[in-house]
């Protein structure tokens, strides 16, 4: 029984390796090519964006207030 | 000597958090002062991201890959070279083991473990580099949670690995980590309107989501309720991190609160941009919409860039804004957890302030800590700003990323899919996610609309 379990459950590591293998290394460089997809991630590289960057301490730039705002601000119109 | 013994070693999980935290934050800026630049040190031009630590080089994460998950372990340069990114996992390796001999458990027992969850934490940064993944914004924590998620439910974990399992240790490390990137100065950045547009929508929203899902949909996990308020209404990942650990939410629970948040923030990321144009919005307007709106930070600059540099500059600062808020509302809901949720009507009477601090994640006080000693650094000049930027941005970012990677891998291996199954099915985290995100984007709107678009009117006229 506990070998029978120990094949099954290597069974199950294979077989989720060799889905992970085929999405990662098949399908999604595949999708890159795919139009839309090439011009987002082009676009994201060109301007240096990190669009998986989870605060912002993690941007490729640091956001700082941008030095035109501050001569457009009014506090009334 | 044996008492001196118990009273240095078995320390609270919270305790021992604070304790290696607040110490890798202190090494950070004492050696990044050591090594401060002998010119221009207050230049922001010279140093974008702050004062280059040489810390920098001992902690490095998978980059990113197109088409050969061996180009993740590739340097700028193009090299081949595992070598920061090895140091990385030993950093992770070293504080699982800390964290054991602090906690008086078995060093040895721990090792093994906390080896092999590195190496789950590398598999799941390298499956997050690659580019459709990172570049729509999938980020690692939900790589991380389906490793682990795949590994404990089809393999199952083994003996020898569950006493390195310290996923909650890990995570509450690395929150007092984070304390020192949380600067409270960041929150006066675009000053007023900014302000108005983060601090009027952010609390409202969070709070009318909390008792939405409380009161009008009865869930029954009020920590629930909260984490996924404050991930929609802060900053998603990172919010909904430092939010579950001061509720005490349960793994399955911030579990479901992240991977909804980022599936909901790549629709937002690729909707609302044509949505702005075709509403024919202001970029600046927008900008500040997505800000508030988007949860996650990447995909709010990414979202702002394609409407324009001006609209990426306000959405960011905007967005920075709210991060800004993390530390005040992870401390606030600690406090009210604390004092008011988790408090016994049938217990002993104590005073109220005594009872909430009894209960209160003494971890939070860690963050805190970081987040106001970094923030009075900071603001006390040019060169002590880049001191800070260049500690955090150059190492301590990085190491509370393998943190918090491997983290999840450890509450992925710890989590049943039959656990997840009852919140999935009954669809209520996902309508109060919806309803949550709902009034956050009518809110936002309407105050960035009368702050940028109004009382200020200037800043959207050329």
């Amino acid at each position: 029984m506990t070998l029978w379990s120990d094949r099954l459950a290597a069974l199950r590591l294979v077989a989720g390796a060799a889905i992970m293998s085929a999405v990662w290394c098949g399908l999604l460089p595949r999708l890159l090519s795919f139009a839309p997809v090439a011009r987002h991630v082009r676009l994201m590289e060109e301007r240096g964006v990190d669009p998986a960057a989870m605060y912002y301490t993690e941007l490729e730039r640091l956001p700082l207030p941008p030095p035109w705002l501050a001569d457009r601000v009014v506090l009334w119109p | 000597m044996k008492a001196v013994r118990q009273r240095i070693f078995g320390l609270h999980e919270d305790l021992a958090a604070v304790v290696i935290g607040l110490g890798i934050v202190l090494l950070a800026l004492a050696v990044t002062w050591q090594a401060r630049p002998a010119s221009d040190a207050g230049s922001r031009e010279r140093h974008p991201k702050g004062w280059p630590t040489p810390l920098a080089a001992t902690v490095g994460t998978p980059g990113a890959w197109a088409e050969a998950p061996l180009d993740a372990f590739r340097d700028k340069q193009g090299n081949l070279g595992v070598g920061p990114i090895a140091l990385g996992m030993g950093w992770m390796v070293a504080i699982v083991v800390a964290g054991a001999a602090l906690g008086r458990r078995s060093v040895r027992a721990c090792l093994p473990g906390a080896i092999l969850l590195a190496g789950l934490a590398c598999l799941a940064y390298v499956l997050s580099g690659q580019k459709v993944i990172k570049y729509y914004n999938l980020e690692y924590p939900l790589w991380a949670l389906a490793v682990g998620l795949f590994v404990g439910n089809a393999v199952g974990v083994p003996r020898w690995l569950a006493p390195a399992l310290a996923g909650e240790f890990l995570i509450k490390t690395g929150l007092v980590i984070f304390g020192a990137e949380v600067l409270v100065s960041r929150l006066l950045a675009l000053g007023l309107p900014g302000l108005m547009t983060a601090w009027i929508v952010t609390p409202v929203v969070l709070v009318a989501t909390y008792l939405f899902g409380v009161h009008v949909m009865r869930i029954p996990s009020r920590a629930l309720c909260m984490t996924l308020s404050a991930d929609m209404s802060v900053c998603g990942v990172s919010a909904a991190i430092a939010t579950g650990a001061a509720c005490r939410a349960k793994k399955e629970e911030l579990s479901l609160a992240i991977g909804l948040s980022l599936f909901f923030t790549v629709i937002m990321m690729v909707a609302m941009p044509p949505v702005i144009r075709w509403m024919g919005l202001d970029p600046i307007l927008g900008g500040a919409w997505i800000g508030g709106t988007i949860d996650a930070t990447g995909a709010v600059v990414a979202a702002g860039e394609s409407l324009g540099k001006q609209a990426g500059e306000v959405a960011a600062t905007v967005k920075m804004i709210q991060n800004s808020m993390i530390g005040l509302i992870a401390f606030a809901v600690a406090v009210y957890w604390a004092g008011w949720v988790e408090r016994d009507p049938a217990g002993p009477r104590g005073t109220l302030a005594g009872e909430a601090w009894r209960r209160f994640p003494r971890f939070i006080l860690g963050f805190l800590a970081a987040s106001l000693v970094c923030s009075w650094l900071h603001a006390l000049g040019p060169e002590q700003a880049l001191w800070v930027d260049g500690a955090t941005t150059g190492f301590t970012v990085k190491l509370r990323g393998w943190l918090f990677c491997t983290g999840f891998v450890c509450m992925g291996l710890q989590t049943s899919f039959r656990e997840l199954a009852p919140y999935l099915a009954s669809g209520r985290p996902v309508v109060l996610y919806l309803a949550g995100q709902t009034l956050n984007l009518v809110l936002t709107l309407a105050v960035a609309s009368l702050t940028f678009g109004w009382l200020f009117q200037k800043a959207v006229e050329p």
